[in-house]
């Protein structure tokens, strides 16, 4: 019995491989509704030769006085390596930014390696953190080179909170993404707003990252530029179309980290994506009751792309999704192990998610609780190092009815990135 | 509608974790580990530390590391930026290796559910049993539960019964 059908294209190469687990071959004859998972993993196809497209790239960076010292100096050295990397064909341009921005270096092609660097090199630390300035500054310098055959990106940098821009910066981020312009958005130590940070780069199609200690900062400078120069695929989204008496409760990224997918269920947003790390997508659906036993079609999921310098640019493939209701007894409980282990990982994010949710509405003492269980089960799967976090806040909680700000971050990006896992190459 | 045993909160029919604290619902019986009488699998016996210092020399060591496992050879990649944990997925006792080598016949073989770990200790790649039934092997040698023990490139390294051949990258 197929329970997946599965269709592509077939005038054209594949440019991307679709991988399609269902939790239940099987559901119960009965009066309940049930729960139904759908793991999705899109791979970038081996064969596709890969072609660097042109970067049209903005630096913005934070210049308020607390980048001042090891910060800055790591900041400049991880910029200059970037500008090392740029070839004739990208545009590069470096806005900087405290109570205000200042464009450093227009945006432009066939830049001046040296004079770049002696610019870069020249940044002073002082004033605030007005993130909103810097991020029109910075669009303003991408937006005249967009184009659809290159990389639109920006790459903003900051160790501060800004205060009363919020919105603005979300407005204008989303902005971006509908315009083909990423964000990768980069929070250094402490004092920085995770929400804000994360939400404008997923909107955009981008990703987030915390750095915990300056020296961290040269390494994830790179591993972004090497992640936006290996784009296979633009505008990744998944579509859904729903038979009756199928629900999507809720849907999840898990890799390249997990993050909580939001738009309707008509088209999930995914982003980019690049030739290292594969998209893995987790769907939990809520399945109507059905009181005798039949084959049905639950659902059509359709993944879409955009391959740039392809004739036809828009690639896709349709997976129809359907099981079969049958008497209780004969239904097996086989679920396969990726999908075990992609929730059991994914509990434990939500843990997560739902003891900062208490903290906001002031449920101090099921906040702690959940930060204890959260803590035994990290400790159990062998994440010491995140459990030990868990639990030293779970105590600062307990007793003082805050979470340290470091504490906070740690926890987030260290919950969401358990679901990195080791890379099958092949299967004997 | 199934109730949590942990935290009592009701779930829907085939929920695989609870919502409100995490643990597992489903009561699959559980798989635990047999001794076995090892065989010997005949390893090359040789290695000096060589590739030790070779690690050191080069700084921060390897990126990942490539692990070609069992009688199928299928071969896995793992960075190297956290541990790696080797065993069997077992969602009740909470193990989720990073590696599940259930597939492999594992627990034919006699691999524990948390058996092994491999981590980068100051650039060098090392092994660690982690207090398995059947043991963790370097290239034949038996390892101490809990004491790490450096692996080279093109190692053998032996869970129980279960071979693997290790790669850096």
């Amino acid at each position: 019995m197929g329970f997946l059908t599965q269709t592509a294209e077939s005038d054209k190469p594949s440019a991307f491989n679709l991988n399609v687990q269902i939790s239940h071959q099987h559901l119960a004859v009965g009066k309940d509704e049930q729960a139904f998972y759908i793991l999705v993993s899109v791979t970038p196809t081996d064969s596709l030769p890969l072609l660097r497209l042109p970067l049209n790239l903005c630096l913005v960076l934070d210049q308020s006085t607390s980048m001042q010292g090891m910060r800055m100096q790591q900041v400049k050295e991880g910029a200059r390596q970037i500008v090392e990397q740029i070839t004739t064909e990208d545009s590069l341009g470096v806005v900087v930014f405290s109570d205000k921005a200042n464009v450093l270096l227009p945006c432009r092609k066939k830049i001046d390696k040296s004079r770049t660097k002696t610019a870069i090199n020249s940044i002073q630390s002082g004033g605030g953190t007005e993130l909103f300035q810097g991020l029109v500054a910075g669009l303003k310098e991408i937006e005249p080179n967009r184009s659809q055959q290159s990389v639109n990106h920006l790459i903003l940098l900051t160790d501060g909170q800004t205060y009363g821009d919020e919105i603005s910066c979300l407005d204008k981020s989303k902005w971006a993404g509908q315009n083909q312009i990423s964000l990768t958005t980069l929070g250094i130590g402490a004092d920085w707003n995770e929400n804000l940070l994360d939400q404008m780069a997923a909107i955009s199609g981008g990703t987030s990252a915390y750095i915990d200690t300056p020296t961290k900062i040269v390494e994830v400078l790179k591993a972004t530029m090497k992640s936006i120069s290996s784009v296979v695929a633009r505008e990744l989204t998944i579509s859904l179309d729903l038979k009756s008496g199928v629900y999507l409760k809720e849907s999840f990224q898990m890799t390249p980290y997990i993050y909580r997918l939001g738009g309707s269920s008509s088209r999930i947003l995914l982003g980019p994506l690049t030739a290292e790390v594969s998209k893995t997508v987790l769907m939990e659906f809520r399945i109507r009751p059905e009181t005798s036993p039949m084959k049905k079609d639950l659902l059509e999921l359709k993944v879409e792309g955009d391959i740039p310098n392809r004739a036809n640019h828009r690639h896709w493939e349709t997976v129809t999704v359907s099981a079969e209701f049958a008497p209780k007894a004969s239904v097996g409980s086989a679920i396969p192990s990726v999908i075990v282990t992609a929730l059991g990982k994914l509990a434990i994010f939500q843990m997560q998610e739902k003891a900062m949710a208490d903290l906001e509405n002031g449920k101090i003492a099921e906040a702690t609780q959940r930060l204890e269980n959260m803590a035994t089960r990290l400790l159990n799967i062998g994440e010491t190092e995140l459990a030990r976090a868990a639990l030293l806040e779970a105590g600062r909680l307990a007793r003082s009815g805050h979470l340290s700000a470091e504490g906070r971050k740690k926890i987030r990006y260290g919950t969401r990135s358990l679901s990195i896992l080791p890379k099958e190459i092949n299967r004997g | 509608m199934v109730k949590c045993p942990f935290c009592g909160t009701p779930q829907v029919a085939n929920t695989i974790f609870c919502s409100e604290c995490g643990v597992y619902l489903l009561d699959d019986e559980r798989k635990r580990t047999d001794i076995l009488n090892l065989h010997d699998l005949d390893l090359d016996k040789d290695d000096g530390g060589k590739a030790q210092a070779e690690a050191l020399r080069k700084g921060s060591g390897p990126l990942a590391v490539r692990l070609k496992i069992g009688e199928s050879h299928r071969v896995v990649e793992a960075t190297l930026t956290k541990a790696v944990h080797l065993g069997r997925l077992d969602p009740i006792s909470d193990v989720f290796p990073e590696i599940d080598l259930t597939d492999d016949s594992a627990l034919e073989k006699g691999v524990s559910r948390r058996h092994a770990r491999i981590l980068k200790k100051d650039g060098v790649v090392v092994v660690e049993d982690l207090g398995s039934i059947n043991g963790t092997f370097v290239n034949g040698k038996r390892l101490a539960p809990y004491l790490p023990e450096v692996l080279n490139n093109n190692d053998q390294l032996q869970l129980g019964n279960l071979l693997v051949e290790v790669q850096m990258r």
